[in-house]
């Protein structure tokens, strides 16, 4: 993760700042995605906030509303 | 020139078109999976606004709304193929989700895109004070923009600010002749 060589080529700047803003899109799609799961699977707000590294309160705050029942 | 009576309506007016856009955009955010508006959200909903502008502006470009979201789609695609992401399925992704039901009673939040796109709308409305806002405005607003997600979308259709600018000019154009 440190190893700042292996990323993608920034020397090309509007190409790869294009590819940031699709990534975090996409970062957000899945993670949305994966939250429903979680909870559909019967895990616990507190597991899903442990594992994205958040608290159980953010987590709750930001995803409750998109949990399709 | 036009009465300080008629003014003032044409700018309640605007504010009325501004509520449905943001409510609009907030709607194709929801449908698309995405939290927050953005700038491509905005020009989705012009197309909707029922002025028909905007929507004049695309067929005059030959562009359907469902072309649009198949370019912004494309440019998610092609961006991230830049370094080595084949998201080819991300249409799919964007599509399948939530309920996109009735916008929500929490305050509005949207993309640092959308608000520059607000900021800009409302300036560029100083200078054309006797009309409404149209669809046709946020075209135009978004056509001076040389980066972002719309631009890359219009690249996608292959095409160029200036004919984009000129479908807008001459859109203006028709709707004064027509007031």
């Amino acid at each position: 993760m440190n190893d700042t060589e292996n990323l993608p080529s920034h020397k090309e700047p509007e190409k790869a700042l294009a590819a940031v803003v699709s990534l975090r899109l996409l970062a957000d799609k899945l993670e949305k995605k994966a939250v429903n799961e979680a909870i559909k699977q019967g895990w616990s707000w507190t597991q899903v906030a442990d594992s994205l590294g958040i608290s159980k309160q953010a987590a709750h705050k930001k995803f409750a509303s998109c949990i399709k029942k | 020139m036009i009465s300080l009576f008629k003014r003032i309506k044409l700018r309640i007016k605007d504010t009325a078109t501004l509520t449905q856009l943001c409510q609009m955009a907030e709607k194709y955010a929801k449908k698309r999976g995405e939290g927050e508006p953005g700038e491509e959200h905005f020009l989705l909903s012009a197309l909707e606004l029922p002025d028909g502008t905007a929507q004049r502006v695309f067929e005059r470009l030959g562009v359907n709304e469902d072309q649009l979201e198949k370019a912004i789609d494309q440019q998610h695609i092609d961006a991230l193929s830049y370094i080595g992401i084949d998201a080819s399925d991300m249409s799919s992704v964007a599509n399948e989700n939530d309920d996109v039901g009735e916008h929500s009673n929490s305050p509005f939040k949207s993309k640092p895109s959308a608000q520059s796109l607000m900021k800009e709308l409302v300036a560029s409305r100083r200078s054309d004070k006797d009309i409404p806002l149209l669809g046709l405005h946020i075209i135009e607003v978004l056509s001076d923009k040389k980066l972002g997600i719309v631009s890359r979308a219009f690249e996608v259709l292959g095409l160029d600010q200036q004919s984009v600018k000129d479908a807008v000019s001459i859109e203006l154009k028709n709707y004064k002749l027509s007031i």
